[in-house]
């Protein structure tokens, strides 16, 4: 075996011990739910209850044999991989502020340049997804966007 | 038998605003599946809140988001053969003789022949979706509350023997969707379960944000991690007709092909990935006497492009007439009928015949635009290959951002639809399956609304789950399904031991 199995390995464990504790958080969660009344015997709490425990026990089974997880990434690619959500994060807080067209221009530059084009051709790119889009979507199908607060 | 649903579901599917709309539905999907990012599920997932916003009657929303499903049966063989890269889980085994065919110089005629097999799959599907619909509604008409709950169980044991290598991670996909279900108001007691205060979780998670975050989002983080390098596509096609032989030849391999991907798709959760598979291995048995298989033999590749056509339509079965949807992509549609508002079940079909009659009406004509867009055209999306992810990839996120927005107007939808894309990046590193997630969460709500009626008619007694004959026969056949890998694996092992003694 080598290296990169044993710490994916490891990496499955961490991520059943996770769900575990989502399993017993869920559970103690789930038989605290507050209620007046209910017109069933069962009531809103059992099944929550019944769900932490049938995936407390798979999650033992699970931490047996985690199975292999995927490596890691690290470096230049974690970076990228984490600028994605962020990008994404950006531009849906911006969205009801700057606009649609600003907002999805910002986007498809950002994400275009992480997945390795040129700038100028990430530029012409998002100009006219941030183009075509909008006229899809207002003028086609007549779907709700926002117009934005700063220019409209 | 009566089958006036369907004659009625005609002069449904034959309007021209429901032609028109399958017509675009057949194109989107052929694409979809066609591009090795994204497939079905992610194609209707996309499409499903823009139909619903544009305020699309039901059926036509179905016609559109089936025309899809299909359509991207048959693009996915497109890149298996082509690139050597599946389009969609169900073009993996098409690739092993696709492939090879067209290093052959025959790629034109490996898309033509396997465009005939996808629509001979794509056509008895239908028609086997059209008899059976019926018959399984009638039956499951005597269902109560009980009975609909066992059905359920049933439903989770196959999907955890027959989805993916890992039962226990299928099994905890399934049990962390029906935890996500549980979130929102519980209308039986007006208790808010797991909302943390926060108003916008009374209603519960949106389906839209849910399926849209880990199909989407999560995608798009392993399309980034994935980045083909050095993936040739096979440019020239050579003649693009079928051989008369070839044809005959794989007949037999299209009939048994369609047959298994018709009674796959019926069995609940398990779609195209499976069928193709079981398909593959059975022809390979049956046909592969002088081991022609994987190096282009028209029958290797005939069998599984038929089976994943076949099995689409067969996943309608058990979705419309139980509300139990037969593959991950059925469950999406599933989830699509319930943001109308359409509960389906065994009276959906005499409730509002014009959804059930104009899906399946839309099957037949559906394959037949498929048949016309994927023989003289392929060539068109063969070229939409080369497109590349940094236009791809950001139109796939705008995508995912207006659906969550037109559908909900708020940003917190979108936020947490980044949130859950990315869990459900992480669960996918860790070979976790995202279509259980889904099946959980579009059952949850049903099967604990079905736990609790049954034992309100019980007075709480938990013998009424066993009590009726088709409830036991239901619950043998869920441990049947439970232990099937058991049993397999042991033998495998028996004959593993065997091997090394001798």
């Amino acid at each position: 075996m080598s290296e990169t199995t044993t710490s994916s390995s490891r990496i499955g464990q961490i991520g059943g011990l996770l769900m575990l504790v989502l399993a017993i958080a869920y559970g103690i969660g789930g038989s605290r739910i507050e209620y007046a009344f209910s017109s069933d015997p069962l009531g809103p709490r059992v099944v929550p209850v019944l769900l932490a425990i049938i995936l407390a026990v798979l999650c033992i089974f699970h931490l047996r044999k985690p199975g292999m997880t995927e490596a890691f990434p690290n470096g230049q690619l974690l970076a990228k991989i984490i600028a994605v959500p962020l990008l994404l994060l950006a531009s849906a807080l911006l969205l009801e502020p700057a606009g649609f067209v600003a907002s999805i221009f910002l986007l498809t530059l950002g994400v275009g340049w992480i997945f390795g084009a040129p700038l100028r051709l990430a530029l012409v790119g998002a100009v006219g997804q941030a183009a075509l889009w909008w006229f899809v979507f207002a003028y086609l199908l007549d779907v709700y966007l926002p117009v934005g607060r700063l220019f409209g | 038998m009566n089958l006036d649903y369907l004659w009625n579901g005609f002069t449904v599917a034959l309007t021209m605003q429901n032609l028109l709309i399958g017509l675009a539905g057949c194109f989107i999907g052929t694409l979809v599946g066609a591009l090795p990012a994204i497939g079905p599920i992610n194609g209707i997932a996309l499409l499903l809140p823009i139909a619903y916003t544009m305020g699309l009657p039901a059926e036509s929303t179905m016609i559109l988001l089936a025309a899809v499903y299909c359509g991207a049966e048959y693009g996915g063989r497109i890149s298996s053969i082509l690139l050597n890269v599946p389009g969609d889980a169900g073009a993996v085994m098409t690739a092993l003789d696709g492939n090879p065919m067209a290093r052959q110089g025959r790629a034109g005629e490996a898309l033509m022949l396997s465009g005939l097999s996808s629509f001979v799959g794509g056509v008895l599907g239908a028609v086997g979706l059209a008899l059976f619909a019926p018959l399984l509604a009638g039956l499951a008409i005597g269902f109560g509350p009980a009975e609909y709950f066992v059905l359920m169980v049933f439903a989770f044991a196959t999907l955890g023997s027959m989805v993916g290598s890992q039962p226990v991670k299928t099994l905890i996909g399934c049990t962390l969707g029906l935890m996500l279900a549980t979130v929102g108001l519980d209308a039986t007691s007006g208790a808010y379960r797991f909302t943390f205060n926060e108003p916008e979780l009374g209603d519960g998670i949106e389906f839209v944000v849910l399926v849209i975050g880990l199909f989407s989002v999560s995608e798009a983080l392993l399309i980034l991690e994935h980045q083909a390098s050095g993936v040739t596509v096979i440019r020239n096609l050579g003649r693009m007709t079928a051989r008369l032989d070839d044809i005959r030849k794989s007949v037999g391999a299209t009939l048994r092909g369609s047959v298994i991907g018709f009674i796959v798709g019926v069995l609940p959760g398990t779609g195209a990935s499976v069928s193709s598979a079981v398909s593959y291995t059975t022809e390979k048995r049956i046909s592969d006497t002088e081991g022609t298989f994987g190096k282009g033999d028209v029958r290797g590749l005939a069998a599984p492009e038929a089976a994943n056509n076949a099995t689409a339509c067969g996943a309608f079965v058990p979705m419309l007439t139980l509300g139990v949807p037969g593959s991950g992509t059925t469950a999406v549609m599933l989830g699509a009928l319930m943001l109308y508002n359409i509960q389906p079940g065994p009276m959906l079909i005499t409730e509002r015949p014009e959804v059930v009659g104009g899906l399946v009406a839309s099957l037949f004509v559906g394959n037949f635009l498929l048949l016309l867009l994927n023989l003289p055209l392929v060539n068109i999306f063969a070229r939409v290959l080369t497109v590349p992810n940094w236009l791809l990839v950001p139109g796939i996120l705008v995508l995912s951002i207006v659906g969550v927005y037109s559908t909900h107007a708020s940003i917190f939808s979108i936020l947490l639809m980044l949130a859950i894309g990315m869990i459900g990046w992480l669960l996918r590193k860790a070979g976790f399956d995202m279509a259980p997630i889904i099946l959980g969460f579009v059952l949850g709500h049903v099967m604990e609304v079905n736990l609790r009626n049954a034992l309100a008619i019980s007075g709480g007694d938990v013998s009424i789950l066993f009590q009726s004959t088709i409830s036991i026969i239901l619950w043998i056949l869920a441990a049947a399904m439970a232990l099937m890998p058991l049993v397999l694996g042991w033998k495998r092992t028996r004959a593993a031991k065997t091997v090394q003694a001798s």
